[in-house]
């Protein structure tokens, strides 16, 4: 198993640049927008994404390997543009709802439990989109069609593209006012972005 | 009368800008050109540089020269679209733009990463953009804005024209100035996302009259389409209602970048607290929404202020002026001593990298005119 865990780890680290360019867009904001001058903070809404796309990496996993085992096409075509709007709305709405974390607020949209932990929820949707990396290890797993091997393989393959991200706190303390102001107008216009682009690939079905 | 303490030293000043101007002019413009464009070229920022010095008012006499330099642009590569008549006789291509640089910068980076790792790294364009900019963000900084970037000219030169501004736009002064920097934050994480210049095919206005880059559906490019006019608005509307620069001051990505990065440049506009009487006066002149009310009423400069020089006048008691570093130093204002001043060395740096970015099409601009008129008359 360990040599499954280094191979999905290799893949991961080889193939991580794509997951900073889905991840980014979406995780930097939010992290400008309601990050604090605190490490604590701001280390916490990372863990809290990165547990999002762990859940995600996961589901893949296991999806990945009932395909290898049934042949079933895997996830429906409508699953990543609509992830991709309930992701706009995830960061939208945590723009109206949420007052900074920092400053004591809460982060709670009363839509639903799951969108109370709104970093988990941005976390498991940009998760569950599929890019190259993630192609290469869906395919790898499907010739497995093994569970156990299955996620070991995602763990790895988590850990090693969750090391690209971590750039991303790194100017977080030196948030002030004026830059969460920035980070919230971010969040809107790539909100809008990601509205746009799942309402267009939901037409386009 | 000529005022020969002040000719002398502007003719000198003039002779100064032409030199440069003139060998890069020809060096740019001469191989495809007749010489005559690039000359006239060069006399045009050559005369500006005298007529700043002569008269001392900077901005007007930049603002003339700024226009005729966008307006240049606009003559060359895209009046075309209007009529074949107006088809730039040379130089098809147009130049790179500065202002994709900015939402760019991480694509660039990967690519000059791959072409490290190719080997072939002196092969690829990144790093020698990058020189560039960083050269031209030395000489001048934030000035770029306000001299040389063909946009800016247009939003400039617009902003002039009404007397009054029909629209009162003081309220974008607070929190919504620092949009640009938002817009370009969101642009540089998407455009390494997707691997496309992201700006340049949603709301780049003058893309809109070349080729769309993307084959997208009809209902991205409808998108795109409605994102681009509203730029174009932005651009051409906007500052004849606000008599402000809209554009440059709202969805310019390079601006905000260019604050940022402006900051290791030397030149400054500072205020002198002991002159200003906390008017306002410099808040409402700034075309740039980059002047805040302080302490006391009185001004704050913000890192978007590129250096137009609009304030300098509207301040009577001469509160405000151009600065190296922010430090003070006493300038003189007649004779040759004039030039040594932080003013003039500004000038001439600005005026200089203008004029040679300029030739880049302002002297073809010149040959099409001349054809056109060749063809009327």
């Amino acid at each position: 198993m360990l040599s499954i865990l280094s191979e999905g780890f290799v893949l991961g680290l080889s193939t991580g640049f794509y997951c900073l360019t889905s991840c980014l867009p979406v995780l930097v904001p939010y992290l400008l927008s309601e990050g604090g001058k605190a490490w604590k903070i701001n280390f916490s809404i990372f863990l809290e994404f990165l547990s999002g796309r762990f859940i995600a990496y996961f589901l893949f996993a296991v999806v990945s390997v009932l395909i290898g085992r049934t042949y079933n096409p895997y996830l429906p075509d409508w699953a990543a543009p609509l992830a991709m709007a309930l992701t706009a709305l995830a960061m939208l709405s945590s723009l109206i709802f949420c007052r900074s974390a920092a400053a004591g607020g809460v982060c709670a949209p009363p839509v639903s439990p799951f969108f109370k932990r709104i970093p988990l929820a941005l976390g498991f949707m940009t998760g569950i989109n599929v890019c190259p990396p993630f192609v290469a290890a869906f395919v790898r797993l499907a010739g497995m069609a093994d569970m156990t091997a299955g996620l070991f393989y995602f763990t790895g393959f988590f850990t090693a593209t969750s090391i690209f991200l971590l750039p991303a706190i790194a100017p977080t303390p030196f948030l002030n006012e004026r830059l969460k102001v920035i980070g919230r107008m971010t969040l809107a216009i790539a909100g809008v972005w990601y509205l746009l682009l799942g309402i267009t690939g939901l037409i386009g079905l | 009368m000529t005022d020969r303490t002040k000719f002398q030293p502007a003719l000198a000043f003039s002779l100064a800008v032409l030199l440069p101007v003139l060998f890069f002019s020809r060096r740019i413009a001469g191989a495809e050109l007749n010489p005559i464009y690039p000359v006239l070229w060069t006399l045009f920022t050559a005369l500006t540089a005298f007529f700043i010095i002569y008269t001392g008012r900077v901005s007007f006499y930049r603002r003339i020269f700024f226009s005729g330099l966008a307006v240049s642009f606009l003559v060359h590569f895209k009046l075309s679209l209007l009529s074949k008549v107006f088809a730039s006789s040379c130089f098809k291509d147009t130049p790179y733009c500065h202002i994709a640089i900015a939402p760019s910068f991480f694509n660039y980076l990967y690519q000059q990463y791959l072409a490290l790792m190719s080997g072939d790294w002196r092969l690829w364009g990144p790093l020698t953009l990058a020189f560039l900019w960083l050269f031209f963000t030395l000489v001048i900084g934030r000035a770029w804005c306000s001299w040389a970037c063909f946009y800016g000219g247009i939003d400039d030169g617009l902003s002039a024209l009404p007397k009054k501004a029909l629209v009162r736009s003081g309220f974008p002064a607070g929190w919504f100035r620092d949009f640009p920097a938002a817009l370009l934050i969101f642009l540089l994480l998407v455009s390494l996302a997707y691997m496309l210049p992201v700006y340049c095919l949603w709301l780049c206005p003058l893309k809109m009259t070349s080729a769309f880059l993307d084959s997208g559906d009809a209902f991205v490019r409808k998108i795109q389409l409605a994102l681009m006019l509203f730029a174009l608005a932005v651009l051409f509307i906007g500052p004849l209602l606000t008599k402000k620069r809209t554009f440059c001051s709202f969805l310019c990505p390079f601006g905000a970048w260019q604050a940022f990065w402006g900051r290791i440049n030397p030149f400054r506009v500072i205020v002198d607290n002991e002159k200003c009487a906390a008017c306002a006066a410099c808040l409402d002149s700034c075309p740039m929404y980059a002047i805040k009310a302080g302490r006391e009423g009185k001004p704050e400069i913000a890192a978007y202020c590129n250096l137009c020089g609009e304030c300098l006048p509207s301040c009577r008691r001469g509160g405000l002026r151009f600065s190296v570093f922010g430090i003070k130093i006493r300038d003189a204002r007649t004779g040759f001593g004039r030039l040594l001043d932080p003013e003039s060395f500004f000038v001439f740096c600005a005026l200089v990298t203008a004029g040679t970015f300029g030739a880049l099409f302002a002297p073809a601009a010149l040959k099409d005119i001349a054809d056109l008129l060749r063809r009327i008359l």
